[in-house]
């Protein structure tokens, strides 16, 4: 069952605790215990259900996503949108839905010694895409936010497509971010745990995992403590987990963080981390947009994936509610009210950077703060700069051809494209940390796998290069980002790992 | 090794503990301009409420009056204070230091502002002055400037009663209560 809290100290011994609830630890659960294995999961979130999520931004973040939707990097240059809950990621997100690019894998083959291939990976996302519902979109679904990136692309003969989503019966309310209020988002919370517990699994929410007590190469215990619910207040009440194997599945920032606190710190733990940086436009339209209403995503392209130039991006919509609006324009005072007045007639595009395929890139790096929690820090390149420029010009471009009467970019001083002749422009904008607005959605990498011990965390099945039980299943095990959202190749990876997982527990 | 953000801080902080010990004191020491707090603040003190208060007036400021609630109407410093108050220790001492900062009106004077505390400025004057942060060479100040401009924001645009400013109908409830209602 599903428990959101103790009235006593507990001491459990499972054949596996998971740590996280997401995409990774969700699946893990499943098959595991489907396979008879004693299943514990620990999740530091709260359970939360569909007559709670009220599609009020001032609800949802603070309760749904990491440090209170309130997480970033240490000096707040990028913005990080990270879900915390029963099943992780899956229910915030935008339900975005691809599986790893074969380029991707034959590149971590070749650069990592992995055995991945499409052929050993496609019966498990066969699998999550018949769970999940995951079916691709019609054009006649997208709403106009969506549609304006196909419709530009198109004109200027660029690649672009719908995307493919994990939902059932979606009503198209354009809440996805907020948890979705008729349950047709195939969350973990709605597929994979379930089916965890009615084969047995036990999941405990609001336990925060504060470490992991090793003996030598062996994990011995796990040790949480209870929260308030929607609190980061311990309750005094803990649980120790002694089981015969643990996976990690705290996400690629707390999974890091969880194994530097235990004091596994062998390898390259909290090191290059991926983000998918995110630099984003706001293209204005005659007429209404109604970017707040509809399927968050339904198109991207992919047509910049692999520039030769620098780093590869691709372009995605991203709902407009006001909140996450008056983030990102930029300014304040009567420019930032003139800008949110004409909300309604906005398109949000957002050019998605491809991080870690640059040999000397280092990306992200996850360390430990007082107290600790996860620092992270991501210092920008030249070349993610000049790839952030290109990313503005190409959804510029999209939108004049789309026919938008302005484009504003989230420069510190935005500036105003209303023509080609204006795109210049963003080469000669001051760049730099808080310069302009730059998000993540996706977070990968920190707990690389890889033959290598020195380039790598884990092995190629995905146990600690340093220890006999210990596994980590989730994005962190990346060795670079995917160049798409992450979430079905989570499932799908942690799929295929489960067989790993299980056969260290026979 | 990227800086810390509380290590530029004390960096910052430390450089404006310098120059005041150079002789200008008085100008170090002048104090904030006091609104009336409301009871039971949990985060802030009375002094970081008003300028908290100060800051979010500014930065939810429209040209002409629309109707939309002001930051004060939605008293938005309390609500960064109930926000603010559960961040972890590290967080809630970076943060005061910020405001300090913020509101010291010898670093303004360093800054080329007026030697006047944030507070004690004119709205000009505290326009030009968050405009000095938002864009100032110290990476710091923009950082600074960036925690305080998104709270306000996050905390005014996710109020409904600052929808119909931007336009916002708000969430479609009666869709979900119908198709909810037709399930059951």
């Amino acid at each position: 069952m599903i428990h959101t809290g103790s009235d006593l100290d507990l001491t459990l011994e499972p054949d596996v605790c998971v740590v996280g609830s997401g995409p990774g630890g969700a699946m893990v659960a499943s098959r595991l215990s489907r396979a008879g294995a004693r299943v514990v999961v620990l999740e530091e979130g709260g359970y939360h259900t569909k007559d709670e999520f009220d599609m009020q931004e001032a609800t949802a973040y603070p309760r749904l996503y990491q440090d209170r939707g309130n997480r970033a990097t240490a000096d707040l240059s990028v913005l990080v949108l990270q879900g915390r809950a029963v099943g992780g990621g899956t229910v915030v997100n935008w339900t975005t839905s691809y599986r790893t690019p074969d380029s991707v894998l034959e590149y971590w083959r070749r650069t990592e010694g992995l055995s991945l291939t499409p052929q050993i990976l496609k019966p498990h996302f066969l699998e999550v895409e018949r769970r999940l519902g995951i079916q691709k979109v019609d054009y006649e679904d997208t709403n106009p936010n969506n549609r304006a990136i196909h419709d530009g692309c198109t004109k200027l003969g660029w690649q672009v497509d719908t995307v493919q989503r994990n939902v059932r019966g979606c009503l198209r309310t354009g809440y996805c971010g907020m948890g979705c209020p008729v349950d047709a988002k195939q969350s973990a919370a709605l597929t994979y745990l379930p089916d965890a517990v009615a084969a047995g699994a036990e999941v405990y929410a609001n336990c925060r995992v504060e470490k992991i007590e090793r003996s030598g190469k062996r994990a011995t215990s796990v040790i949480g403590s209870f929260l308030r619910p929607g609190t980061q207040i311990a309750t005094g009440k803990t649980v120790r987990v002694r089981p015969r194997a643990v996976v990690v599945s705290g996400g690629a920032i707390n999974s890091p963080a969880l194994l530097l606190r235990s004091g596994i710190a062998e390898g390259p733990v909290g090191k290059k981390t991926w983000l998918h940086p995110v630099v984003a436009v706001g293209a204005f339209y005659d007429q209404r947009i109604e970017g707040f209403y509809g399927a968050p995503q339904s198109v991207a392209s992919h047509h910049f994936a692999h520039r030769k130039e620098g780093a590869g991006f691709f372009v995605e919509a991203a709902p407009v509610h006001p909140m996450l609006a008056s983030i990102a324009f930029p300014g304040f005072g009567a420019s930032l009210r003139s800008q949110m007045a004409l909300m309604p007639n906005v398109c949000a595009t957002l050019a998605l950077m491809i991080d870690g395929f640059d040999p000397g890139e280092n990306g992200g790096t996850v360390t430990l703060r007082d107290g600790g929690g996860p620092r992270l820090d991501y210092p920008f390149t030249d070349r993610m700069y000049e790839c952030f420029r290109a990313g503005m010009k190409a959804m510029a471009q999209i939108h004049l051809a789309n026919g938008a009467r302005e484009i504003v970019t989230f420069h510190e001083q935005s500036l105003q494209i209303r023509s080609e002749a204006d795109l210049a422009q963003i080469e000669a904008a001051p760049m730099g940390p808080n310069r302009v607005s730059v998000f993540t959605a996706h977070q990968m990498g920190g707990c690389r796998m890889g033959a290598d011990p020195s380039r790598s965390v884990v092995d190629p099945q995905l146990r600690h290069h340093a220890m006999d039980n210990l596994f980590v299943v989730d994005g962190s095990v990346f060795p670079t980002s995917l160049g798409v959202n992450p979430m079905e190749s989570i499932y799908g990876i942690a799929s295929w790992a489960s067989d790993h997982v299980r056969a260290a527990v026979a | 090794m990227p800086e810390t953000r509380r290590g530029v801080l004390k960096k910052t902080l430390g450089g404006a503990a310098l120059l005041a010990a150079a002789g200008a004191v008085p100008l170090a020491l002048r104090k904030t301009k006091l609104r009336e707090a409301p009871a039971g603040l949990k985060f802030f003190t009375a002094a970081e409420y008003s300028i908290w208060a100060a800051v979010a007036d500014r930065i939810l400021v429209e040209e002409k009056p629309s109707g939309a609630p002001t930051a004060a109407q939605l008293d938005l410093a309390a609500k960064a204070d109930a926000f603010l108050a559960p961040l972890p220790e590290a967080d809630r001492k970076d943060l005061k230091q910020l405001l300090a900062l913020f509101d010291n009106a010898l670093f303004s004077l360093v800054q080329g502002g007026p030697p006047r505390t944030f507070t004690g400025m004119s709205p000009e004057e505290q326009d030009a002055h968050l405009r000095r942060w938002e864009t100032s060479r110290l990476a710091i100040q923009r950082t600074g400037y960036q925690a305080m401009k998104r709270l306000c924001c996050a905390l005014y645009f996710s109020a409904p009663a600052a929808y119909a400013s931007v336009g916002y109908p708000g969430p479609p409830y009666e869709l979900v209560k119908s198709v909810l209602g037709a399930r059951r």
